[in-house]
């Protein structure tokens, strides 16, 4: 039940494809909203589908916004790339209604995008899917060595991390001792 | 398709965490002291974790499930030899190399992460004195200790005083009848358990005085009734004398016993209360006597 266009954000969203209504569906007109991401492409979501988010659900319900006015202000999720909230909405729209089932089959299979799946899903506060996408993620290591699961989930070693928070601490040092010659510099 | 697993937010890490197998989560607790420290901050628990002491590897026998007879695939065997680590999962071996770990490291890594304070169950297999001799240097405690089967009597005399003092439970599965066994009952220990599927072991009224354990259990016992009625008149006699077993259970080997209960209780003082036959002693003291099928049974209050 959504259409996707592409176009920039400037650009009004084009009328929806019509969607295949059941027959025994109710008669009540089903409103539809609009969401983007870094790369502009509007969506065109319904609120049952949109459901599923509880941020942008919150955020319709506080904002009461006529379907003009949702159009002509799509939800901006700049920190979200296209394809990735290609595949949120994509899901959102396959589990409109439904209660999710234990194990999820329609989940998005490209691995390599999971890890800004998670963050997606994770900003857009979708519990469902959260869920199975760290199962995902669980489930690429399985039968792995420690080696290979190093390299898969770029676990860096005790060296590398030490470094790095010794790096980290010395920045810190940096920063408190600006801070303290600002403070001073006012202070006169 | 690498993924930056330690950079999810916390509550996503923390359910992926939940989603993995142990087997994934030990092979993630080696990789780096961050990652220990996130396996270990899991909670994993764990329901089977027994450590089995071979010559020349140790192996870890994990499940996660409570059933009791789980299938093969639920369960993790770790075998760790000198210089490299053997994971079976049923479906296939898979070898690990942790050069610098050595076997007391693996026992401490484990315990570590499923936050164990003790080694759940440690089974001493057939193993040399003297190999004996180096690992109880880097046993810790044990909650529950058990000789197999497999150790010959002099390892099982040695595993035992060398390593029962650290445990909770002992249990010694086949210790010849031939051998005397009041050695072993005046340790101070909490409980223990022998076993011998087929001789039985010889229990005088003695041995009985001498016991300093909590709860023993010996399986099979052969006592006569002329020895019991010693043992009941002695205790009746050891007024304001400390006496530290809380219960002894003798299994015989008939199914069904039928004690003269003239002669065990022969110039005895007793009363019966709920079929039990109860002592009462000068100081306080009382002592319960029953049969419960092929259970001898006293109870110390």
């Amino acid at each position: 039940m959504s259409s996707t266009e592409q176009g920039t954000s400037s650009a009004a969203p084009a009328e929806p494809t019509t969607a295949p209504e059941s027959a025994a569906a109710p008669e009540v007109p089903e409103s539809f909203y609009y969401v983007h991401g870094k790369d502009k492409v509007v969506h065109k979501v319904s609120a049952g589908a949109l459901q599923h988010s509880a941020l942008i659900h919150g955020m319709i319900s506080n904002l009461g916004y006529t379907e003009e006015q949702a159009k002509a202000n799509p939800f901006p999720f700049e920190n979200i790339d296209g394809d990735i909230l290609q595949m949120v909405v994509d899901w959102c729209n396959q589990h409109k209604g439904k209660p999710t089932p234990p194990e999820d089959t329609n989940l998005p299979k490209q691995k390599e995008k999971l890890f800004d799946l998670v963050l997606a899903v994770n900003y857009l506060e979708i519990k469902e899917l959260l869920t199975y996408c760290c199962k995902q993620v669980a489930m690429m290591v399985k039968g792995k060595s420690p080696e290979e699961i190093r390299e898969i989930w770029m676990i860096p070693t005790d060296a590398e991390d030490e470094a790095a928070e010794k790096e980290a601490k010395k920045r810190a040092g940096k920063e408190a001792a600006g801070e303290t010659a600002a403070a001073a510099g006012d202070a006169k | 398709m690498p993924i930056r697993i330690l950079s999810l937010p916390d509550k996503d890490l923390r359910y992926a965490l939940d989603c993995m197998g142990v087997d994934v989560l030990i092979a993630l607790s080696i990789c780096s002291k961050r990652t220990k420290k996130l396996v270990k901050s899991s909670n994993r628990k764990i329901h089977r974790h027994i450590v089995h002491l071979d010559e020349n590897y140790t192996c870890f026998d994990i499940c996660e499930s409570e059933r009791v007879f789980q299938p093969k695939t639920d369960r993790i065997y770790f075998n760790v030899y000198y210089t490299w680590a053997v994971l079976d999962q049923g479906n296939g071996l898979e070898v690990w190399i942790k050069n610098e770990f050595t076997q007391s490291d693996w026992i401490a890594h484990f315990l570590s992460i499923f936050n164990e304070p003790t080694i759940p169950v440690l089974v001493i297999e057939n193993v040399s004195l003297s190999y004996l001799d180096s690992v109880t240097q880097f046993i810790p405690k044990v909650r529950i200790l058990n000789i197999s089967e497999r150790c010959s009597n002099g390892l099982t005399r040695k595993a035992f005083l060398k390593l029962a003092p650290i445990a909770r439970f002992v249990q010694v599965a086949n210790y010849s009848s031939e051998n005397d066994i009041s050695q072993f009952l005046s340790l101070n220990l909490r409980d223990l358990d022998f076993y011998d599927g087929e001789n039985p072991f010889k229990v005088t009224s003695v041995d009985l005085l001498a016991v300093n354990i909590e709860d023993l259990s010996i399986e099979y016992a052969n006592i006569t009734e002329r020895e019991l009625n010693r043992f009941l008149k002695l205790w009746m006699k050891r007024n304001h004398t400390f006496y530290r077993p809380k219960s002894i259970r003798l299994t015989l080997e008939d199914e069904e016993i039928e004690l003269n209960h003239q002669e065990v209780f022969k110039g005895v003082q007793y009363q019966t209360v709920d079929h039990k036959l109860r002592l009462k002693r000068g100081d306080g003291k009382e002592l319960t006597f029953f049969v419960e099928e092929d259970v001898i049974v006293f109870e110390f209050t």
